[in-house]
């Protein structure tokens, strides 16, 4: 069966391997417990008609303390760039990250994952920001992994992308 | 056993995998096959038996790339993997790190479970990351506050701008002393009650130090020896009142005189926090002094009375600390002595207390000595034109009237404003927003226009950026001074960086208007080359006031259960107006006709988006929902302006239909009002009654 290599990125706690698990286990865990190293997790899905198997890198999200290893990147063929909604800043950091990703491999489908769009009372990223990204070209999606609001949407709408390509 | 056996058995049992490379992604075991291998790719290979281990675990593959291009490049040492995670049969998740490296001219792969140590590894960055999302909350939280704290401050300050202003104007009448001593009272009253505001914001103000810091040693040094007499001459009628001497202590006249580092306007309210100290302690019959003392590159102030002393169980440090009120409660919030400790420290300087030998109390401050520079500017400063000790007086007349333009939303301030003017002899005339003030000024010159900061549809700096884009190349700079309700130095700053002259902090003191106004105007000269500030951001269009969508009827339900709010508006017009039911039914009818449009702004705001417009609406409503004393509907418009604020409009809908409600009921009520009170109100609302008996009163 055709595999796609897809890799989570973003900063710390962000909810990159909630999101993973509640796409792959339908589960969700309240406490936040970080990632150190790298899980990779398999699902097979069907876009276009067709069934793949999507290949889950859930990377360890960056910060002062760990710096992600590019070479986990190799071969990927799309990747959902995770943010945390109601952290501005890491949207500037997925993006800052974004860039380093652009600069060192050829262009692959990505999705940007505007993440715990539960807490709607804490959000922080604006429309007219959401809007400029759009017109930039990012293909965006609000989900929240704790209600497991539009995760299979995500990641269908990435696999879409890739086939696609 | 061979040495090599016992070798490998040992790395085996310490949770090692050795293999050998083969090439295309396949494996040779070396030595033992630990548990967890078997945990995750099933059972022992035999004998010789390839392992496809690249097939079996895609990180590996990854990996594999840097590892052969490690061995083909016969590297010293090893290259590693980092850690990864692979889920054993069992369901359990195992921690893993694999390393190349070259023994023998052999490819080897070491494969490593770190379960021993992950454990540990994963709690250092869990605690790390935690802390930093702990540190990210209380950031966010500090910030909330203080929004909320400068939407409190510039609420506050609002209503005070109207009473000293009030005060102000009646003491200008020829009143009898009586009735003067109490307006006399009522002014002084007000004007604490400021004091006490300004100490919160600054208190708590998180960018006070930097800015004052950026301040050290490049504005004028004030004179401590000046504001000691100042202080004196403010407080002696009050110490008069209590029998209490306030006496000036001998002082050399030293050649260097007594400029120090810091802010007149701060040493002062420093010398009356010390004053209002003593003068809560101080016995009848006795004396304060006020006394300045020469010491190593510092000036040293001190504050005596005959008191009783510092109270003996409590250090004299924590006098100083954050809402201390001392034994007997006779202070008031806690932070009088503990905005003089932040301010004097901020300077480098210090502040204590003590008992004295002698009896008594002495409660001190040390500033440094201003340095040359400042000294000097102070000086020059001095020879000309004095501002600093410049203090007009009441009912003195400017020495040129100047045409004044008035900008600013709330009508009651705006008239009071031009009232204090024009006794003073200008010639002012008020506009209700910046885009009035901007017609007014095609029409004709004004010598200083006067900005409110936030006004509805356009903002004083915005209004202020109008005004230089019309002025650049054109020689022309009309003086600006912006006024704001938070009064912190920051806001300052931004005024002056949006193109204003001068600020003025609200409550708008009566000394301080006219002096801001009149030393901006004595710098005007027509055709000179003033600052030119290009407006580098454009004029906000002002949105029209669509219609109503949803009218009182859309709540009638809610009407049904007409909470306490009514009963309250009722009570709170009797009181605020003395009974007066033409006061009542007028205030109600200008609300009913304008506060619509202000509700409509706040929708059109809210369904634009637009976080400033609703900031300023909501502003606007509050001020009005105020006046009938509705707490829920002002909590309402309260918080739609702080949501504005804040740039966080995701709770604006909610928020927005919270105060519908709200307004539909204060509606309702004051529809109410109206019609119950018409007939009654017709009856006695011939024009001189109400004049009548406000005489008689």
């Amino acid at each position: 069966m055709l595999q796609k290599k897809v890799c989570m990125l973003g900063s710390f706690s962000v909810g990159k391997s909630s999101l993973v698990r509640r796409f792959v286990a339908s589960m969700f865990d309240e406490q936040y417990h970080t990632t150190i190293g790298v899980k990779v997790d398999k699902k097979v899905v069907n876009a276009n008609g067709e069934d793949f198997t999507l290949v889950l890198w859930d990377i360890y999200g960056e910060d002062a303390f760990q710096k992600m290893r590019m070479s986990y990147l190799r071969g990927m063929h799309g990747y959902l760039l995770v943010v945390d909604g109601t952290r501005r800043q890491t949207l500037e950091d997925g993006l800052a990250l974004h860039d380093r990703v652009v600069a060192e491999f050829e262009k692959v489908p990505a999705v940007l994952v505007l993440n715990k769009f539960d807490l709607t009372d804490q959000w922080e990223i604006e429309q007219a920001q959401e809007t400029q990204l759009t017109a930039a070209g990012w293909t965006i999606e609000h989900t929240s992994a704790k209600t497991g609001a539009a995760v299979e949407k995500a990641f269908l709408h990435l696999a879409q992308l890739m086939l696609a390509k | 056993m061979p040495a090599n056996s016992i070798f490998e058995s040992f790395l085996a049992g310490q949770g090692y995998a050795l293999f050998e490379y083969l090439g295309d992604g396949e494996f040779r075991l070396i030595g033992g096959w630990p548990p967890w291998c078997a945990n995750i790719w099933d059972s022992q290979p035999s004998g010789d038996q390839r392992i496809g281990l690249a097939d079996k675990s895609p990180f590996l593959e990854n990996f594999l790339v840097d590892a052969e291009e490690f061995w083909r490049a016969s590297s010293p040492g090893a290259v590693n993997s980092g850690n990864w995670i692979e889920r054993g049969a069992d369901g359990r998740e195992i921690p893993l790190e694999a390393s190349a490296r070259s023994l023998d001219g052999k490819r080897i792969l070491l494969i490593h479970n770190l379960s021993e140590t992950f454990g540990q590894q994963q709690q250092w960055f869990q605690t790390a990351r935690n802390s930093l999302l702990e540190h990210e909350k209380l950031l966010k939280e500090i910030q909330k506050k203080e929004i909320l704290l400068h939407c409190i401050v510039h609420d506050l300050t609002q209503p005070l701008s109207a009473m000293n202003g009030v005060f102000h104007l009646l003491g200008g009448e020829n009143l009898p002393d009586a009735l003067r001593k109490y307006v006399k009272a009522g002014e002084r009253e007000s004007q604490r009650q400021e004091l006490m505001i300004r100490g919160i914001l600054e208190a708590f103000s998180s960018d006070l130090a930097t800015q004052q810091a950026r301040e050290a040693g490049t504005h004028e040094a004030p004179d401590l020896l000046a504001c000691a007499e100042q202080a004196i001459e403010e407080f002696s009628p009050a110490f008069r009142e209590r029998h209490i001497r306030l006496v000036l202590g001998p002082h050399a006249a030293g050649p260097r005189g007594w400029r120090v580092v810091g802010d007149a306007s701060r040493i002062d309210r420093i010398f009356g926090n010390l004053l209002e100290n003593a003068m809560r302690y101080a016995p009848k019959e006795t004396s304060v002094t006020i006394g300045l003392q020469d010491q190593d590159g510092f000036v040293f102030a001190y504050v005596d009375d005959e008191g009783p002393g510092l109270p003996p169980d409590q250090r004299p440090d924590q006098l100083f600390a954050l809402f201390s009120k001392g034994k007997s409660h006779a202070g008031k919030a806690g932070l009088g002595l503990y905005f003089c400790k932040i301010t004097v420290e901020r300077w480098g300087g210090a502040i204590g207390a003590e008992t004295r030998e002698r009896g008594g109390s002495r409660f001190w401050f040390r500033l440094p000595r201003a340095t040359q520079t400042a000294e000097s500017k102070a000086a020059a400063a001095a020879r000309g034109k004095s501002v600093d000790k410049e203090r007009p007086h009441k009912n003195k007349k400017a020495e040129k009237s100047l045409r004044i333009l008035v900008a600013e939303d709330t009508e009651l301030n705006r008239d009071l404003i031009i009232e204090l003017l024009n006794k003073r002899g200008h010639v002012a005339e008020g506009v209700a927003d910046g885009r009035q003030a901007l017609v007014a000024l095609e029409k004709q010159d004004f010598d200083v226009v006067l900005l409110d900061e936030e006004m509805p549809g356009i903002t004083g700096r915005q209004t202020t950026a109008a005004i230089r884009r019309r002025e650049a190349g054109t020689g022309k700079h009309q003086i600006i001074i912006g006024i704001s309700g938070h009064a912190t130095q920051d806001d300052e700053h931004r005024f002056r960086e949006a193109g204003m002259d001068a600020s003025l902090a609200k409550p708008v003191e009566v000394k301080t208007l006219y002096k801001a106004v009149e030393a901006a105007a004595q710098n005007l000269h027509p055709g000179a080359a003033g600052p030119q500030h290009e407006a580098d951001h454009n004029v906000a269009a002002a949105s029209s006031a669509a219609p109503p969508g949803t009218s009182a009827n859309s709540t009638a339900d809610s009407l049904a259960n007409s909470p306490a709010d009514c009963e309250e508006v009722v009570t709170h017009l009797r009181r605020t107006t003395g009974g007066n039911e033409k006061l009542i039914r007028s205030l109600a009818s200008t609300f009913l006709a304008d506060a619509p449009k202000a509700l409509a702004r706040i929708r059109s705001a809210v369904a634009k988006k637009d976080a400033a417009e609703l900031a300023g609406a909501a502003h606007l409503l509050k001020g009005s929902l105020a006046i009938f004393g509705a707490p829920s509907a002002v909590a309402a418009a309260r918080n739609l302006e702080i949501l504005g604020r804040a740039d966080s409009l995701r709770e604006a809908s909610a928020g927005l239909r919270v105060l519908e409600s709200e307004f539909a009921l204060l509606q309702h009520e004051l529809r109410r009002i109206n019609s119950e009170r018409q007939p009654k109100v017709k009856s006695r609302s011939k024009p001189t009654s109400t004049r009548k008996r406000k005489r008689a009163r």
